[in-house]
């Protein structure tokens, strides 16, 4: 046993010591912060500039709207010094006579000639609407949406009024009358022992799938980390014929054990830091409610399941390959599996409690997925489940190692082609 | 193929029993019904060409690979048990983790073979100080020269302080300085009572360091024996001369059998008679010297190893 623990905490020491680790593990997360820290920055101070814009108005009503709301988003983004948005400048265009095409081709001009941002005309019949009328925005750099986004709203809400106004109906009674009604979901309420009903318990967004996804993306993370540095790690063991002399050591089956183990402790590691980031954040919200110590415990269980089965699976594919690239071909069933478990929790999020859902949590490599998303999300599986993917998982991670063991016994001491599908499983035979 | 040549060495207790060994692989027959007896204490060279089954035997004492048939017991006690922690392997193709510190890998290589850090601490500071690397302890292996690389392999495997050390090629790729540092420190751990197996192409440095020598050609043992004794067996046709003509002038001498060109001189095995072709040698060209001597080990393995007429004819067949 204590070579084991030798190998494994070599294996924990040498993949937690490297840069590629350090910067996923602890770096990463505050990377995300500064990223999205920046988007929220650059949003705000990134567009900045007077955007002057020509409105022929053939109502000759609505423009007075689009002039004084204008003033009031301007002050809202700020004095000249410190802007957090653009300045919308309207200029109203008085055909004069002339045909308006005439009119279009002159603002296309100036706007060409950056003279003008972009131009608007707003036809006579817009308040009367019907089927073909709408207001035409003309700009040359059409992927810019803020100043239409802003000129939709500002003009729908005039034209609304002004339909309100000439029909004689009270637009604030209507507007309080057609109020929707907000829908809160909730979860189901009991009575307790002392005779009084539960409080039940809302589920928003945030229980419903952000906490899945974090379980999720962090046992695919945990997966991931491990899966890969261990192909390396056997891939440069076997090419420098390291595995030669370890095997003058240690048994193969003690190899993989210790390797396996390492990258245990990884994941724990992983899960350690992650939890209580997590804990920490939503603590800061003051969310208490989130922290639930038995789905932490049962992603421990899943994720050390999940970290030796795909594991066995590397260890295995890797000792069968002489080099990285005969591995890679090699590894994309592995993937797949790996990916498919990811993925297919996608599908599993939509509807836990789905025939399909309950088939998948089943499924050994996808259960430390499926039946982990199940669990966090309400109402959760029956217990017996649990208990049997449980059961089944356990079992087929025992038979994954033995499997792994046998092809890595023999995998380390062979060079040359890599062995196909056939001749591996003849391996775990021999 | 030579014969079998073995001798008895009297009662010395062995470091290795091999007893009828049979490996195979497919239908390779890579060691064939193998018996041997290192004797404990002595350096006992493995000589063989590519491919005659010396890694598969050295594979078997390690137990890295399992024998199909026959008998294996290290250092007193079946290849199964726990002998493996006594015995310290340095292979041919030499791999260290290019990322870990000296001192690490040292002390890695070390606790696999069950000694504790501190038991290890002393001999890895011991053994660096030996080999000049002092400075080097936490360097990573990435940082050194290829030298001082193959140095820390070496060291890698005596760490554990071995009953049994098995070298393969240990002063390969080394220079002169480096190789005589490692072969002193080999002799030195022969004198502490370590015994060595020493595999080699260098047939030089086998005949200078090895109390015996074992040969494996196609999985059958052809040498086991003394230098001396192997000599002995091989050496009463061996002719060494130096002439005016040098190797040109041997040429369509009825007598010879095979000549070793060294240059200078040559060695001459012979079939015929050593008098008649001294006569005609002399009629041809001026002799400075004509010696029977005894073969070097590189001949005698020549002599075994060179494929045939009809080997050759095979390979060629297989080839086509």
């Amino acid at each position: 046993m204590s070579r084991i623990l030798t190998i494994a905490q070599s294996e924990f020491l040498t993949l937690v010591k490297t840069k590629a680790f350090i910067i996923g593990i602890f770096l990463m997360p505050v990377l995300m912060g500064l990223f999205i820290f920046f988007m929220s920055y650059a949003e705000r101070h990134s567009d900045t500039e007077n955007r002057r814009f020509a409105v022929i108005d053939q109502t000759g009503v609505l423009y007075p709207a689009v002039e004084a709301a204008s003033g009031a988003y301007n002050k809202q983004s700020g004095p000249d010094d410190a802007r957090t948005g653009p300045r919308f400048l309207p200029e109203r265009i008085d055909p004069a006579g002339r045909p308006t095409d005439d009119v279009k081709v002159e603002l296309s001009e100036q706007v060409r000639a950056r003279k003008l941002f972009a131009f608007v005309e707003i036809p006579a019949v817009i308040i009367d609407g019907g089927p073909g009328v709408s207001v035409h925005y003309y700009a040359e750099n059409t992927s810019y949406e803020r100043l239409p986004d802003w000129l939709r709203g500002v003009l729908n809400e005039e034209i609304a009024k002004l339909r309100f106004d000439r029909a004689g109906v009270n637009q604030a009674l209507v507007t309080k009358l057609t109020a929707r009604a907000p829908l809160a979901t909730f979860g189901l309420v009991e009575r307790t022992s002392d005779g009084k009903v539960s409080e039940a318990k809302e589920v928003n967004d945030l229980t419903r799938v952000a906490l899945p996804m974090f379980f999720i993306v962090l046992m695919f993370l945990s997966v991931m980390t491990s899966a890969q540095h261990l192909l390396n790690a056997i891939i440069e063991e076997k090419m420098s014929k390291i595995s030669e002399v370890l095997l003058g050591s240690v048994t193969p089956f003690q190899l993989l054990a210790g390797k396996l183990l390492g990258v245990v402790g990884v994941s724990l590691l992983l899960a350690l830091v992650y939890f209580g980031g997590g804990v920490y954040a939503v603590m800061s919200i003051g969310r208490f409610d989130l922290i639930d110590p038995w789905a932490m415990g049962w992603f421990v269980v899943f994720m050390i399941c999940a970290s030796l089965m795909f594991g066995s699976i590397f260890l295995a594919l890797g000792s069968a390959c002489s080099d990285l690239k005969d591995a890679q071909s090699m590894l994309q069933p592995a993937m797949v599996l790996v990916l498919a478990a990811y993925l297919g929790s996608f599908v599993v999020m939509r509807a836990p409690d789905s025939a399909l859902s309950v088939g998948l949590s089943f499924f050994p490599t996808m259960t430390p997925f499926v039946m982990m998303l199940r669990i966090v999300m309400p109402p959760g599986p029956p217990m017996w489940q649990v208990i049997l993917a449980i059961a089944i998982l356990f079992a087929s991670t025992a038979g994954l190692i033995w499997a792994g063991g046998r092809i890595f016994r023999v995998g380390l001491l062979m060079q040359g082609k890599a062995p196909n599908l056939p001749e591996l499983v003849k391996w775990i035979r021999l | 193929m030579s014969p079998e040549f073995s001798t008895d060495r009297g009662t010395t207790p062995s470091a290795i029993t091999i007893s009828h060994v049979s490996k195979t692989f497919g239908a390779h027959r890579a060691v064939d019904d193998l018996s041997l007896d290192v004797p404990a204490g002595s350096i006992y060279g493995f000589i063989g060409p590519n491919g005659s089954g010396k890694t598969t035997t050295i594979r078997m004492i390690l137990n890295i690979i399992l024998p199909d048939a026959g008998d294996i017991h290290v250092l007193g006690q079946p290849v199964r048990s726990a002998a493996r922690d006594d015995i310290g392997y340095l292979p041919e193709e030499r791999g260290l983790y290019k990322k870990m510190q000296v001192r690490r890998l040292l002390r890695y290589y070390g606790r696999l073979k069950g000694r504790s850090v501190a038991a290890l601490d002393p001999v890895i500071d011991d053994w660096l100080k030996r080999l000049q690397l002092g400075d080097w302890a936490d360097k990573r292996i990435d940082q050194l020269s290829k030298g001082m690389a193959q140095k820390v392999q070496f060291i890698s495997a005596v760490v554990a302080r071995p009953k049994l050390l098995i070298l393969d090629e240990p002063f390969s790729g080394l220079d002169p300085v480096n190789a005589e540092s490692l072969r002193d420190a080999v002799l030195e751990l022969r004198k502490q009572g370590t015994t060595i197996v020493f595999s080699t192409h260098d047939m030089g440095a086998a005949e200078k360091l090895c109390d015996r020598i074992f040969m494996i050609f196609k999985g059958n043992k052809v040498l086991d024996g003394s230098l001396e004794e192997i000599q002995q067996r091989y050496g009463h046709d061996t002719i060494r001369v130096r002439t005016n003509g040098g190797a040109a002038a041997l040429a369509g001498l009825p007598e010879i059998d095979s000549i070793n060109d060294h240059g200078n001189y040559q060695d001459v095995r012979l079939k015929g008679d050593p008098q008649a072709f001294l006569q005609r040698l002399v009629q041809k060209t001026g002799v400075q010297q004509f010696e029977i001597t005894k073969p070097s080990l590189h001949d005698i393995f020549v002599r075994i190893a060179r494929p045939n007429a009809e080997d050759l004819r095979q390979q060629m067949e297989a080839a086509r």
